[in-house]
């Protein structure tokens, strides 16, 4: 028998590790030489004297072994040995071992991936001082027509004055805007930002380099600037030596008064400078300081204070301020929310329901991982009934199986780690653009020990029942069993039944996610945008503001831009416009002549662009009432308004044909005399993730001069006409730098990627737990079958035909499928639920998208469930009797 | 393993004819052996491949303790020797064996007539 040999192998080479103990040798060495002694002198021969001795005594080395084993307990050699055994038998079943170590390395590959991504944003400290305590504010209106918004300077103010729920607040630019930076010859893009009296100090984050910015910065407009330690390194080549030195920005000197330390990230985003913001010019002109919403806001929580109080704190002062300046405040309140969680923002959804998925595949691995363990107990039941009927103690052999399934975990455990590195690299390039600035996405060393534990305890776990098992075998029955035809017993067959169910269930909730989502992006990749973004290259543009203070020179530089770019060739049309679509867009308050708001609710804020003339011709937006802008629509005249057919419904009775003509103003300026709307267009989806359109409002570049952001309409590749572009743009203005350069489509993709991302990630997730559920049913079913083989050769024997047999087999696979079906669409509803909120225009439950995947997990469950059919009809009832 | 079985069987037997060899004087495992053949005239061959663990057993039950020593032709041996807690096991062991080879012995005597 073979096994036999490899038993007496495992001793003998287990023995000749361990010689080390001279004493034992000598004194057998000893009682051998005095039987010699005494043989010689009972007259044999020296030679046969000594042999007879030594078969006297017997096999020394079984015999030391012993004696060992009585003189002391052996726990770390036990251990080597149950580990160099465990290997070898890992080795000699190559296949199995590669196929559990695989699908444990996805399972825990995919959830420390993850892990490091969840960690790095929704658990690692934020950039400041004690960062819990920090809380963002926002503006919000009453009536929903802004919502997390920028506060006012005036509202700030007072909430600066009056609230009580703060030690201390700042304030800062919402943003990050391009500027103009010459260093030498080059003109280069900078990211620049703007940090109110005490930013650094409420934050809690202290110079690496030279000072923060004083409120005395602030108030003097004194020009100097702090740097990111990105922008030290990358622009100044880290030069200790930066403090008091210039920088020309926009071609005005800049000095540097301190470095950020590394990894200073702001609540407004990543930004390479920090510039002081001078509230003073706001505060003095009463048109901006109360009806300019457009201040971020962050306090540090005094003692005692929490987020909700201080938000009751602001919203009362509001109300206080909505009763002063019912004219600018009314309808305005305020909302305080942790700053982590304004941080986060949309991605915390989404990376939960990413932390489920990944928790679900875990759950399928464990099954696969399970059945694998349980399939190969089973198949090792007569090596293990002849171990015991050799004298194993049972505790020894369930420590040996655990041993063993401990092993395939650590080295699953091993290759997740890898397969985890590789998947944080792939995370990284994917989802960058759409986690919080602060994040670093790194493997660190608490996803690895979680990971690692996670291996661990997914063997120890799934490695305890089989050996438990196994240690209960009694060694006649197995033995006897073996040698006559049996077959499976129930209770065996009804644990890889609920195996099989179990991998289903979870499988075919991970799909349905997947496949709601996946829908959902189809419906918003799908869904009419409202212009046509093919062959449309956008360029930013950065001017040099000196150069072109003035409406005039501004107004000119497009022009003569414009009249360049138009001569191209392939060029088909050309426009500019102040904000290109996108889901952050400048707003403005609306007043209609005639109109009064409700006055709890104060003015609506409508988006708000500046636009050439050929921006709807550009885009494809068409054109509805009225008109487009043209030439007569210049400085000094009325000025004209093209609305958005949303906004004419909305707050014309009469719809387009009744607000052509209508009086209204938008902005803040009290002052201004009424604007004319001049033409209705159709709706555009500037934020591609909302399934409404926004409300919109066009001004005139003409008459409000400001469009940075050059739109190409082009026949061929847009991005061919990047070179052409600079050229245009070196020969009209040499000092003026060229900003991102993109296609509008993928420019409107940024918008999606938010979105994109869950569904790409979940559908990853989803094939993988459909891999592994299809290896998982596969490896169930076959290992049924092989261990039934007997049992159905004695059916055909007995007359069973094969259709009969192929049969049984297959309902008792489609039996146990259905089970897992039923059990799924549990799952199924909590997924559901936890999509509902990422879903666009889909129901959550969208029969199409749940039908889709319980079809293609059924085409796999039954692909995987035909092999193990096939060779069950394939039985030689012969062999298998004999056998 | 059947053999193994055996053994534990027999097991109680050996390490009591080793306790009862070492009671005069201290002894290593050769001189055991011989002592315990020598006793029994004969009868009693000490599996020498038990002995072994046997003793290593009993040392750790702490019957007896073992100390290299110097032969009387100058070779070095490991001399066995019962502790305080071994003849006090020993005279446990003795009793008992004499209780059931008489009650073996009342048995195997009585007439089946």
């Amino acid at each position: 028998m073979g096994i036999l040999r490899e038993e007496m192998k495992r001793l003998s080479g287990t023995m000749r590790q361990r010689t080390a103990e001279p004493e034992l040798d000598e004194e057998i060495r000893f009682h051998i030489d005095m039987q010699t002694e005494k043989n010689l002198r009972l007259g044999m021969s020296p030679e046969e004297a000594r042999r007879a001795a030594l078969v006297r005594f017997g096999g020394t080395e079984r015999m030391k072994e012993e004696a060992r084993d009585e003189y002391r307990s052996r726990p770390l050699e036990d251990l080597v040995q149950d580990v160099r055994y465990g290997l070898r038998s890992a080795l000699r079943t190559p296949l199995f071992t590669l196929l559990a170590v695989l699908t444990l390395a996805l399972g825990i590959g995919a959830n420390a991936a993850v892990f490091g991504v969840v960690k790095s944003v929704l658990l690692d400290a934020l950039p400041y001082a004690d960062a819990d305590r920090l809380v963002r504010v926002y503006g919000r209106k009453v009536d929903g027509s802004l919502e997390r918004s920028g506060v006012s300077a005036g509202l700030v103010m007072d909430f600066i004055r009056m609230q009580r729920s703060f030690t201390r607040l700042a304030t800062f630019y919402q943003g990050v805007e391009d500027t103009a930076y010459s260093s030498g010859a080059e003109a280069r893009i900078l990211k620049l930002t703007l940090a109110g009296a005490g930013f650094f100090e409420t934050l809690g984050v202290p110079p690496r380099l030279g000072r923060t910015l004083t409120e005395a910065d602030c108030v003097t407009g004194a020009r100097v600037l702090m740097l990111s330690y990105a922008a030290w390194q990358r622009e100044l080549g880290g030069d200790p030596g930066v403090i008091g030195k210039s920088m020309r920005l926009n071609a005005r000197p800049w000095q540097v008064v301190g470095v950020l330390p590394r990894g200073f990230v702001g609540p407004m985003g990543d930004a390479d400078l920090y510039l002081p913001l001078d509230l003073g010019p706001t505060l003095r002109d009463s048109t901006r300081a109360r009806r300019r919403h457009w201040l971020g806001v962050v306090g540090r929580l005094a003692p005692g204070a929490t987020a909700e109080g201080a938000q009751r704190d602001l919203a009362a002062i509001s109300a206080q301020m909505a009763r002063e300046h019912p004219e600018s405040d009314a309808g305005h309140t305020a909302v305080a929310v942790p700053l982590r969680d304004s941080m986060v923002g949309d991605t915390r959804a989404p990376l939960i329901l990413l932390m489920a998925s990944a928790g679900l595949v875990l759950l399928i691995t464990c099954a696969n991982l399970a059945a694998a363990l349980l399939s190969r107990t089973l198949s090792r039941r007569q090596e293990l009934a002849v171990r015991v009927a050799l004298g194993a103690r049972r505790g020894r052999l369930v420590r040996q199986l655990l041993t063993e399934s401990v092993l395939l975990a650590v080295a699953g455990g091993l290759v997740g780690i890898l397969l985890a590195w590789l998947g944080m690299a792939a995370l990284r390039t994917v989802s960058l653009p759409v986690l919080p600035a602060y994040a670093v996405l790194s493997l660190d060393r608490g996803a690895v020990i979680v990971t690692f534990l996670l291996a661990l305890l997914t063997g120890a776990a799934f490695g305890l029942a089989p050996a438990l098992s196994a240690g209960r075998t009694s060694p006649q029955g197995t033995l006897r069993e073996g040698t006559r035809g049996a077959s499976e017993s129930r209770r065996t067959r009804r644990l890889r039944g609920a195996l099989v169910a179990g991998q289903i269930a979870l499988c075919v909730s991970l799909l349905a996610g997947a496949g709601l989502l996946a829908r959902s992006l189809w419906a918003m990749a799908t869904a009419p945008v409202g212009l046509h973004p093919d062959g449309v290259l956008a360029v930013n543009v950065q001017l040099t503001s000196h150069k072109y203070d003035g409406d005039g020179a501004l107004l000119r530089f497009y022009d003569e831009l414009t009249e360049r770019l138009r001569s191209l060739p392939g060029v088909t049309a050309v426009a500019n416009v102040s904000e290109l679509p996108g889901p952050a867009m400048n707003r403005n308050g609306l007043a209609i002549e005639g109109v009064a708001w409700p006055p709890e609710e104060g003015q609506p804020f409508i988006r708000y662009v500046e636009v050439s003339d050929d921006y709807f011709r550009t885009l494809g937006i068409p054109l509805l009432r009225g008109r487009v802008f043209g030439p007569v629509d210049r400085p000094g005249a009325p000025k004209a308004i093209v609305i958005s057919e949303s906004l004419a419904r909305k707050y014309w009775p009469g719809g387009p044909d009744q607000a052509v003509g209508s009086h209204v103003r938008l902005g803040p300026d009290l002052e201004s005399p009424w604007s004319v709307v001049v033409g209705v267009v159709g709706d555009v989806r500037n934020d591609p993730a909302l399934v409404e359109p926004e409300p919109m409002s066009y001004a005139s570049m003409r008459q409000e001069t400001w469009g940075n952001n050059f739109l190409l309409q082009t026949k061929g590749d847009p991005l061919a006409l990047i070179g052409p572009f600079r050229h245009e743009l070196a020969a009209l203005d040499p000092e003026v730098p060229i900003g991102k350069a993109e296609t509008l489509r993928s420019r409107l993709a940024e918008g999606m990627a938010g979105r994109r991302l869950p569904v790409l990630l979940m559908t990853a997730f989803g094939a993988l737990a459909l891999l592994l559920a299809s290896v998982g049913v596969y490896a169930l079913f076959s290992s049924m079958v092989a261990a039934r083989e007997r049992e159905l050769g004695l059916r055909i024997v007995l007359g069973s035909t094969r259709q009969a047999i192929a049969g049984l087999v297959l309902w008792g696979g489609a039996a146990w499928m259905a089970t897992g079906l039923a059990f799924g669409a549990v799952g199924v509803v909590v997924v559901a639920r936890l999509v509902r909120n990422l879903l666009f225009g889909v129901p959550p439950f969208d029969p199409l998208a749940l039908g889709a995947s319980v079809m293609t997990l059924l085409v796999c469950a039954t692909v995987a469930l035909l092999v193990p059919v096939r060779r069950a009809t394939r039985v030689d009832p012969i062999t298998a009797i004999r056998e | 393993m059947t053999d193994k079985n055996k053994g534990d069987l027999l097991q109680g037997t050996l390490d009591m004819l080793v306790l009862k060899a070492l009671q005069l004087e201290p002894m290593h495992g050769w001189g055991i052996t011989e002592r315990i053949e020598q006793w029994s005239q004969k009868v009693l061959q000490v599996n020498q491949g038990s002995l072994y663990p046997a003793l290593y057993r009993l040392q750790r039950q702490g019957w007896i303790t073992s100390s290299w020593k110097t032969t009387e032709n100058n070779r070095r041996a490991r001399y066995y020797e019962l502790t305080e807690d071994g003849r006090r096991q020993l005279a446990a062991e003795q009793q008992s064996w004499e209780r059931l080879s008489a009650a073996v012995d009342l048995v195997m005597r009585m007439s089946t007539t």
